[in-house]
């Protein structure tokens, strides 16, 4: 076999060389043909196909079968083959003939009509005489007796018996005619070339072995041709989880804008995931209904005494209720990743810095395609003795760059403990529209003023799986955290 | 950063009364302009544009309250809104002292001559809804009752009644006791819960005898409020005053954009509503550095009553005056916000701040990028599990009696009600939901665990499962010896020990430099049967922190 001639399968070789002996046949012939399995020639049939060595053409036939009374006729005679049969016997008129009871009242007509057509029967003085032309048969007769159980291929029809059909067709239920489809497989040139190579490719070996290739043996060893286009099972390699791809190029990016990564219990005090960020001790947000509570868990409030004292009276000058330190001590799923954030702002106070965060934030809903009940969170600070809202208009649009989102704009909002407060849209090329993402804000003074916080603080975060859906094109968020193993191993790790 | 506002309220306005707030305006610039206001657009049809607005912004909880932004940012009608009180009521409450311990707040005003059609009407039930569920926390602080007033013969004695106190509550025929009310009507059941602590009830009743109201559950039906209507009494009554006079302050100027004209109502001496605008300075150049801009106190004064509100300079402050319905302006920084939204968040250029710091991941980042290549190498997959998960999955399936586990309150779904401390019950969870795919099957998962440790103590840990019809304690050991090396260099060991989630004699403890640091093993039967898992399965968890201290 030449070089650069495809390799073949010895199923495909054995239905090309079946072909090659007889062409067309069917898949059932081929079956019979070379011995081998029809789910194995069913395969064979479509790798040939794809390559182009045969073509499968689906032909459809229509086949002329006998009816009902056409195979009564088969044996009885044709009406007008009973009648001149009945005038020979000596019947000559149509009342002996019909007395005799070879021919019934309702076939007299076609009796007559069709003897008169074939020259059967000459009437002289008003009686029926036989010619000799009643010796031979009707076209119609020679046509009935030809048609058995199999039928008969109407395309192969010659003109006269096509006229003899359609004459046939007019008897009722004589004669019927059903729509067949046949596949038939032939070779096409490319698959008539391959034939002489066939022969050759039988002796080769398919295997390089350790033995061939340690005795030297390899040297006189003729190798077949692997079938380089045939299809390879799947592997799967083990990967990251779709989404923590994301993540890692969030934290990229934050790193790459100057921000330092901090991270921190999930399990926060009141306090600090609500009270440190002036949230009214009966704002909605702290009900059970939309936050975690671990039960039956209170812990001292993990805050200097100092902190307490200058946060509880910020609460009562601000909210003009009274402070509960009891409700500040309750055990809470982190409701976002700030209280993170605000601690380690609080612990080292600095003058300017950047921090980030990116973790997981609960909320009490009820499940569904787009609430989840634990969700990861974004989250970047930043600080410095100038801080202004521009200055975070500008992180957030650099941050969106490095992501790929070019159309960002901002909207006024409000969150309880930043002031001024923005959301940014971010235009979706894929969805054709403007949507929500990131909410930001300068922490407010009565939020950074208890800690000694000194200068502004810019901050902004949000939800990441949104980003997810969108990337990936979900629109179910519960798929992120499915590990449907056929979804997790078909997420494309870089977007093109 | 929080998503605060998955739950807002929404204000309809019509193409009809927006036209009469700010004629000659398309609706398109309507549309453009509202989210500068700080209002999203939740929805346009035919005639109605649905707002959705912030909760720190109870006045927009009408579209009279919207329309007093649009105006000023829109230019139609800037600086604070004219309100005039047009003389005292001359009418008065007298307050029971027995309502002190129940719900010890009143004020009232009375609004006359005005009209109601029946969109108005809408408007301001949809107001008096929004007060409720937001400022009122859902009535329990602070509750609203518009009646008409023709109906009523003053003085009127807010006082406190005993459950057999009865009166026709509105929409019903005939007369009803307290007890019933709150057993019986829907209305009771939904509210109830907010007197329960108490055997007294309060209500407000008129000279005639005539019950007005049972706050904060039901008004009476003889005041009812119908578009024949043209003058009003509301009352709000409250646990804290601050907030009943905040809801009346936002009623009354509502009312008065209506077309009503306000009086005042004496309530132990004082005249409601108490309209006095609030004044805060602040200064010039603090403003212009939160915003990074540097605007001069003209400029800066025309943003303000952009935003409808008023302002002058003194000195290097601005002295802002801020009408008695913006409650939430309470500090220097919300003037620069007013400032902001004045100026127009859309002419804010975006400067991007040089960074002086270099960035970096923190320790435990690195770790786990470490260990997810080491994890991935080894062919295996990660997987998500939430922290949250259901006593079914993390004991029952494995017939451990928990005593200490730490669950939440209140939670919607039984699929999350408790904390994990073990990764293993997630992975074996993930297999359960991938039986119909190709084996084998590899995964491993990266999660936080929780345990009740006096206090709460958090961990990270590692988990790995295979899943095959040869998966054994073999295969799952080299894993964890090569996780260990390749990522820390360290050695692992294991000791015959025995866990509820494996077989015993095919579980030990993982252990390095004399330290346990995890469990490893094969999955015991019973376990797989639960999870529906035909195929072996062994697994490691170790607990990262342990190992690493971090």
């Amino acid at each position: 076999m030449s070089a650069g001639s495809p390799a073949l399968h010895p199923i495909e070789k054995a239905i090309l060389k079946a072909l090659s002996t007889n062409d067309p046949q069917s898949a059932v012939d081929l079956s019979t043909g070379t011995g081998l399995e029809m789910d194995q020639v069913r395969r064979g049939i479509e790798w040939l196909k794809f390559k182009d060595f045969i073509s499968v053409n689906e032909l459809s036939a229509s086949r002329v079968f006998l009816a009902n009374e056409g195979a009564v006729t088969k044996n009885n005679g044709l009406p007008e083959r009973r009648l001149v049969n009945a005038v020979k016997e000596g019947k000559n008129t149509i009342a002996e003939v019909l007395a005799s009871g070879v021919i019934k009242n309702e076939e007299v007509n076609a009796a007559i009509a069709g003897a008169r057509r074939n020259q059967w029967i000459q009437l002289v003085e008003g009686k029926m005489i036989a010619t000799t032309l009643a010796e031979k048969q009707s076209p119609e007769e020679v046509f009935l007796a030809r048609l058995d159980s199999e039928g008969t291929d109407i395309t192969k029809l010659t003109d006269e018996e096509k006229r003899t059909l359609d004459q046939l067709k007019k008897r009722p239920n004589y004669i019927e005619v059903k729509e067949e489809k046949e596949t038939k497989i032939s070779l096409t040139d490319a698959g008539r070339m391959l034939l002489p190579t066939l022969k050759e490719e039988i002796n080769a070996e398919r295997r390089l072995t350790t033995d061939l290739i340690t005795s030297g043996k390899w040297k006189e060893t003729k190798f077949s041709a692997l079938d380089v286009e045939a299809p390879a099972p799947a592997a799967y390699p083990g990967r990251r989880h779709p989404l923590v791809d994301i993540i890692e190029e969030v934290k990229e990016i934050f790193v790459g804008l100057g921000f330092e990564e901090i991270d921190g219990p999930m399990v926060q005090s009141g306090f600090w995931n609500f009270d440190a960020l002036f949230t009214p001790q009966d704002h909605p947000a702290r009900e059970m209904q939309d936050t975690f509570y671990v039960s039956g868990q209170k812990q001292e409030i993990p805050a200097s005494n100092d902190q307490i004292k200058k946060i509880s009276s910020i609460h009562k000058r601000g909210w003009g209720r009274e402070w509960d330190a009891e409700e500040a001590k309750r055990m809470v799923l982190r409701t976002h990743t700030t209280p993170v954030t605000l601690q380690h702002l609080a612990k080292i106070k600095p003058e300017s810095g950047r921090f980030f965060s990116v973790g997981r934030v609960f909320r009490n809903e009820k499940v569904s395609y787009k609430h989840l009940v634990e969700f990861h969170q974004v989250e970047g600070v930043a600080t410095a003795p100038n801080a202004s809202l521009r200055d975070l208009m500008g992180l957030q649009k650099e941050f969106y760059a490095k992501m790929g989102i070019k159309k960002i704009k901002f909207w006024p909002t409000f969150f309880p403990y930043t002031e001024p407060s923005l959301q940014s849209m971010v235009y979706n090329e894929k969805l054709e529209k403007w949507v929500e993402l990131f909410g930001m804000g300068i922490f407010r003074p009565e939020v950074t003023q208890p800690l000694g916080i000194k200068n502004p603080v810019l901050a902004w975060g949000g939800g990441l799986e949104r980003i997810a859906m969108l990337r990936f094109g979900l629109d179910d968020v519960r798929e992120l955290y499915s590990n449907r193993l056929a979804w997790l191993r078909s997420v494309p790790r870089c977007q093109l | 950063m929080a998503q605060e506002r998955a739950k807002m309220p929404v204000v309809n306005i019509t193409n009809d009364r927006l036209k009469k707030f700010v004629p000659g305006v398309k609706v398109d610039k309507v549309l453009d302009i509202l989210p500068f206001v700080a209002l999203d657009i939740e929805g346009v049809d035919s005639n109605v544009i649905r707002v959705e607005y912030n909760p720190n912004r109870p006045d927009f909880s009408s579209d009279y309250g919207i329309a007093r932004a649009l105006r000023g940012l829109l230019g139609i009608e800037t600086g604070m809104p004219k309100f005039k009180v047009a003389s005292k009521s001359g009418q008065a409450i007298r307050v029971d002292p027995a309502v002190k311990k129940i719900r010890p707040c009143i004020v009232a005003l009375v609004a006359k001559n005005g009209r109601l059609d029946d969109e108005t009407i809408k408007q301001l039930i949809a107001m008096q809804e929004d007060l409720h569920n937001g400022v009122g926390r859902r009535r329990k602080k602070a509750s609203i009752g518009i009646h008409n007033l023709d109906a009523i013969s003053f003085p009127i004695i807010y006082k406190a009644a005993g459950s057999d106190y009865s009166f026709v509550p509105l929409g019903e025929s005939s007369s009803m006791t307290i007890g019933q009310i709150l057993k019986e009507s829907e209305i009771g059941k939904q509210y109830g819960h907010i007197l329960d602590k108490f055997d007294r009830y309060p209500v407000i009743v008129d000279s005639a005898g005539t019950t007005l109201s049972f706050p904060p559950i039901i008004n009476g039906d003889i005041t009812k409020v119908d578009t024949k209507c043209r003058n009003l009494f509301v009352e709000v009554t409250a646990t804290d005053q601050k907030a009943a006079e905040d809801v009346l302050a936002i009623i009354a100027v509502t009312l008065q954009d209506a077309g009503f004209e306000i009086r005042t109502v004496s309530i132990g001496n004082r005249e409601m509503p108490q309209m006095r605008p609030n004044q805060i300075a602040a200064d010039i150049n603090y403003i212009n550095g939160i915003l990074g801009l540097d605007l001069d106190a003209r400029q800066m004064i025309m943003c303000l009553k952009k935003s409808r509100l008023d302002a002058k300079t003194r000195g290097s402050k601005i002295i802002c005056t801020i009408p008695r319905y913006r409650t939430d302006i309470t500090h220097s920084i919300d003037i620069a916000e007013e400032v902001a939204i004045g100026y127009g968040i859309y002419n804010l250029e975006p400067t991007f701040p040089a960074s002086t710091t270099a960035g970096q991941k923190n320790l435990l980042s690195t770790y786990f990028e470490a260990i997810r290549e080491t994890m991935t190498g080894l062919g295996m997959l990660e997987s998500l599990n939430f922290s949250l998960t259901s006593k079914e999955v993390q004991y029952d399936s494995f017939g451990i009696k928990a005593s200490d586990m730490l669950s939440v309150d209140g939670s919607k779904s039984i699929e999350h009600e408790i904390l994990r401390e073990s990764l293993i019950p997630s992975l074996l969870q993930s297999l359960s939901r991938n039986v119909h795919e190709e084996y084998p099957q590899r995964l491993f998962e990266i999660g936080k665990t929780f345990r009740k440790n006096g206090e709460i103590a958090e961990s990270w840990n590692v988990a790995a499962v295979v899943a095959h019809g040869e998966a054994g304690y073999t295969e799952i050991k080299s894993a964890i010896q090569a996780l260990l090396k390749t990522c820390f260099g360290k050695d692992a060991t294991t000791k015959a020990a025995s866990s509820p989630f494996f077989m015993s004699g095919r579980c030990a403890e993982i252990t390095v430099e004399g330290k346990t640091v995890g469990m490893i093993g094969e999955v015991t039967p019973p376990a797989l049967e639960r999870f529906k898992l035909r195929v072996p399965v062994a697994g490691f968890e170790i607990n990262l922190s342990a190992l690493t201290g971090a």
